[in-house]
């Protein structure tokens, strides 16, 4: 059975936000001035959240980019009172915007706050709406989005695989982010394939996964900083 | 105290018969607006939309069942975009550019394409926004026929106003149930 999962390595992370910039453009996030930023207006599927560590002087930041993390038990779905969001057979957590009606009750539910909600109409400058991708939606004001680990990109991939009549390899779907991270600190695929990276990464013994005591089993691992 | 009413020239109370004919007029003029709104909605509800305006009227059966091109000939990317595609003025200058047949409509292309009109033709079925649709999965790998969607299309011999087949939600579900095909939300809705 396929579960698509995600392992990121912390020790590899810089906190480049290479990672935020690609998903923003592959899933037609806009961007707000920064005066809304400040206001908590700024969407972000994928962030570089940073943590400091150690006490002065002996400071570092440490950074954990924080997608959704696809639960196995995800919150979310359970107070859905519409099912607009919902877990498919291979493990990603969908977002159908035609179907939320803003409730923002999973937003509320998520313990990982990766759900954001559009207080505003999407507003595009003249200059960059030619450069949004059509495989994804923009989102009307009053719905809720989230990381979707690039599900538009899977099914094309599926598509090209069975055009060309051949199985699905890891290399054909990878998320935006993974396939931007400079330094490969996040790695994707079929956590259930053992021949998947993914499979052997998540077996590391610097393993963790955020807030794993609330029992939603994130399909999302952290590989801790080497110390 | 009728007297008392009337002696300032305008009485404080109007008579019933006052009254409804003022009612009746007020109400006169949205009650029509409402007719007129009614009268012209239902028939492009019932009928599926407005009419689809085209620039020249296309025959569907000449091209496809006469002459027997292929529907890719002219929607291009049936089998490898999400679109299909229509044509534009190259694709009909391929045969057009010089007088073909012995129509008055065939003569017209030719002219029109003289004259540099680009010949742009409407879509006329449509896909809501929320719907993401692509030829390529269900012609090229379904290996889905067209008149599945789009009725008989290729048999008209003047372009429809509107759609043959209307598309909606249930329409997709019962063949991908029957089929086999996915039923996940997020195959269509993202």
């Amino acid at each position: 059975m396929t579960r698509w999962g995600m392992v990121i390595d912390l020790a590899r992370c810089t906190g480049c936000a290479a990672c935020e910039v690609a998903c923003k453009s592959e899933n037609n996030i806009p961007t707000v001035s920064p005066d809304q930023a400040e206001m908590g207006r700024a969407t972000s599927w994928m962030r570089v959240m940073a943590e400091p560590k150690g006490a002065f002087p002996d400071t570092t930041l440490e950074f954990y980019p924080r997608p959704c993390m696809h639960c196995d038990n995800p919150p979310c779905i359970k107070v859905c009172p519409v099912r607009a969001t919902y877990i498919d057979p291979e493990g990603i957590v969908g977002q159908i915007y035609p179907r939320c009606i803003g409730c923002r009750y999973c937003a509320n539910a998520c313990p990982y706050t990766v759900k954001y909600f559009n207080w505003y109409g999407p507003e595009w400058p003249e200059s960059e709406r030619q450069y949004r991708n059509p495989d994804v939606s923009v989102r009307a004001k009053g719905v809720i989005e989230k990381c979707t680990f690039c599900h538009h990109r899977l099914q094309k991939a599926r598509e090209d695989a069975r055009a060309q009549g051949r199985q699905l390899r890891e290399e054909d779907y990878q998320p935006a982010c993974a396939e931007i991270c400079p330094t490969d600190a996040i790695v994707f695929g079929d956590l259930d394939n053992p021949t998947h990276r993914v499979a052997e990464l998540k077996e590391d013994p610097r393993v963790m996964r955020l807030m794993e005591d609330l029992g939603t089993q994130p399909k999302v691992y952290y590989l801790r900083q080497r110390t | 105290m009728a007297e008392a009413a009337t002696r300032g020239g305008h009485p404080p109370w109007r008579t019933r018969g006052e009254q409804a004919g003022r009612l009746s007029r007020r109400l006169l003029i949205p009650v029509l607006g409402i007719v007129l709104v009614v009268a012209v909605l239902v028939p492009v509800i019932a009928r599926g939309g407005p009419r689809v305006p085209q620039p020249v009227a296309f025959n569907h059966r000449k091209h496809t069942q006469d002459l027997g091109l292929a529907c890719d000939f002219c929607h291009r990317y049936v089998r490898t975009g999400a679109h299909s595609g229509l044509p534009d003025a190259s694709t009909c200058s391929l045969c057009h550019s010089s007088p073909q047949g012995t129509s008055a409509e065939a003569a017209r292309v030719t002219e029109l394409l003289a004259a540099g009109d680009s010949l742009h033709f409407n879509k006329l079925f449509r896909m809501p926004d929320h719907v993401f649709y692509t030829h390529r999965r269900h012609v090229a790998i379904a290996d889905l026929a067209c008149a599945t969607c789009h009725g008989d299309i290729d048999q008209t011999e003047r372009p429809p106003p509107r759609a043959l087949v209307t598309i909606d939600m249930a329409f997709c579900v019962s063949c991908h149930k029957a089929e086999g095909a996915t039923l996940d939300c997020n195959a269509c809705h993202r």
